[in-house]
């Protein structure tokens, strides 16, 4: 993305062949499902107006010409937003999101909708409306591409945008990155505006980019980030220029590497990628040590608890009147949310505090955290438990278990490749920073990515 | 106590919280349920065996 985006500036590549290309292997790999929505005229017509700046000499955005697409749940005026779901197939929105206003105020273009786990509720990434979204790297089985925000996974690492975005409430963002080779990077609640986007539990949705490198992450961040009035959550802090923090130094960066409840339940492929990942760093200079988080075995019931009941409140008339136009999976988890009480979701509130203290405390003499993004690499569709070294596990909670700490807690966390398994399919970890200190996180994993290239290498497609 | 509140290991509860939480879901839309709603009260219980004697909750909201 960032060098499209030179290229494009500079006159050497053309925006319309650029978004013809895409538009062409869209249709070409349409088998994998990315895309719930395509706007081709509307992207061809965007295209010729890039084009036409650039030779009109005129100033240009950071992201002239590039074309990215959107999981569909943020509104783009005048397009349908389905949500992945029946039940908004027909609903069109009147107005752009926030940070589609803002990417195209950067010069980006649209080229469609993605796809999506039905309502963002579901880390296998699966849609039964509009078709599951398939990993591409792995052309004999269908594997999921992890979820919520499949169709973005999916996109970027089949080249079928230069970037992406999606959104992460529980790890939706860095699981499907993590699953497809990719890097996703879920901002500080509050960087990133959610107005314009359907929301799955207000107070633990993160709106974030996904690409194939932290440097197109740090590109992509700059456009969307910032306060804004739509989204009372958003922060009046300033946006730094991210891609200005990418040094590639990390000499004396200090790095806390999670083994208890992470690298501990990993399989041993991931656990290895992500202890080699550390020990890059530290030949780099970093300094790693090992820190425990506290309360990280009750996370999973305290974002239950928020989640479900934040869904169950923003669903409700729909379950009232349509449940039966859902797909099983997020009927039946959006209707457990009748047992969770007033209570639990306050007691959840309240551990939410203590995780936040505890990842604060964590971070008080480290600049971030490095752990797994997911215990495992993509799974078989349809598949409800795996193996991970010798224990049989359910792999619906194993792939969200590393991520959402860090939605309890609101802090940054980047997943990115740092390997991949015998089988050929990508490990991805997580690095974790202090509140709206992006661009350590982002500084990071560019400088990972200087040192290695599996975040470079892409699946074989026809 | 928490877990004992969020009750519902039958149909007969768990359709009286789909009620009074304004749900007409029917009895075979509640049963496909049921299995699931195990596990969750199971997972619910883990908030009681925290100390959480004097911790704020984490709900906020932003002036500006």
């Amino acid at each position: 993305m960032t060098e499209l985006a030179r290229m494009i500036a500079g006159g050497t590549v053309s925006p319309v062949d650029v978004v013809r290309e895409h538009l062409d292997r869209i249709t070409r790999l349409d088998g994998l499902r990315a895309y719930i929505t395509v706007c081709g005229d509307a992207a061809l017509e965007a295209a010729r107006a890039a084009e036409a700046a650039v030779s009109a000499g005129g100033p240009l955005g950071p992201l002239h010409g590039v074309p990215i697409a959107l999981k569909d749940l943020f509104d783009v005026r005048g397009v349908r937003t389905t949500g992945g779901s029946r039940i908004l197939e027909d609903h069109v929105a009147a107005d752009d999101a926030t940070v589609v206003r803002r990417l195209r105020e950067a010069g980006a273009i649209v080229l469609g909708k993605l796809n999506m786990h039905e309502f963002a509720y579901g880390p296998e990434g699966l849609n039964v409306r509009y078709g599951h979204a398939r990993n591409p790297w792995d052309a004999a089985a269908p594997r999921i591409a992890g979820g919520s925000s499949s169709g973005s996974g999916v996109a970027v690492a089949a080249g079928l945008a230069a970037g992406a975005l999606g959104t992460d409430t529980g790890g939706s963002i860095r699981i499907p990155a993590s699953l497809c080779g990719i890097t996703g990077l879920k901002p500080t609640y509050g960087r990133v505006s959610r107005a314009g986007a359907l929301p799955l539990s207000w107070s633990m949705d993160h709106m974030g980019p996904m690409t194939r490198s932290a440097a197109d992450c740090a590109l992509m961040l700059r456009a969307m980030a910032g306060y804004d009035a739509a989204d009372p959550t958003t922060s009046v802090l300033p946006v730094p220029d991210y891609a200005a923090a990418l040094s590639g130094d990390v000499k004396g960066l200090r790095v806390g590497l999670l083994r208890d409840f992470f690298l501990d339940s990993a399989a041993p492929e991931v656990r290895a990628a992500v202890e080699q990942a550390a020990a890059t760093l530290g030949r780099a200079g970093a300094v790693v040590d090992e820190v425990s988080l506290p309360l990280m075995p009750q996370v999973a019931a305290a974002s239950f608890a928020i989640v479900a009941s934040e869904a169950l409140a923003y669903h409700a008339v729909n379950l009232r009147t349509r449940a039966a136009e859902y797909q099983a999976d997020v009927r039946e988890r959006l209707m457990q949310g009748i047992v969770v009480s007033g209570l639990h979701y306050v007691r959840a509130q309240q551990v939410r505090a203590l995780v936040r203290n505890g990842v604060d405390g964590a971070l008080a003499r480290r600049d971030v955290l490095l752990a797994p993004s997911t215990p495992m690499a993509a799974t078989v569709v349809g598949e409800a438990r795996t193996q991970i070294g010798a224990t049989a596990v359910e792999v619906r909670p194993s792939l969200i278990r590393y991520t959402r700490p860090f939605n309890l807690s609101g802090h940054p966390a980047c997943s990115l490749p740092c390997g991949f398994t015998q089988g050929g399919l990508p490990i991805g970890m997580q690095v974790v920073g202090r509140p709206f200190d992006e661009a350590t996180v982002l500084r990071a994993a560019d400088a990972y990515q200087r040192l290695t290239d599996f975040h470079a290498r892409r699946p074989v497609l026809a | 106590m928490l877990g004992r509140m969020a009750m519902a290991d039958d149909l007969p509860s768990l359709r009286h919280a789909a009620r009074l939480a304004g749900f007409d879901w029917t009895d075979a839309e509640l049963e496909a349920i049921l299995p699931a709603v195990d596990g969750t009260r199971a997972l619910l219980a883990a908030l009681e065996a925290v100390d959480l004697d004097g911790v704020e909750a984490a709900m906020r909201y932003t002036a500006l």
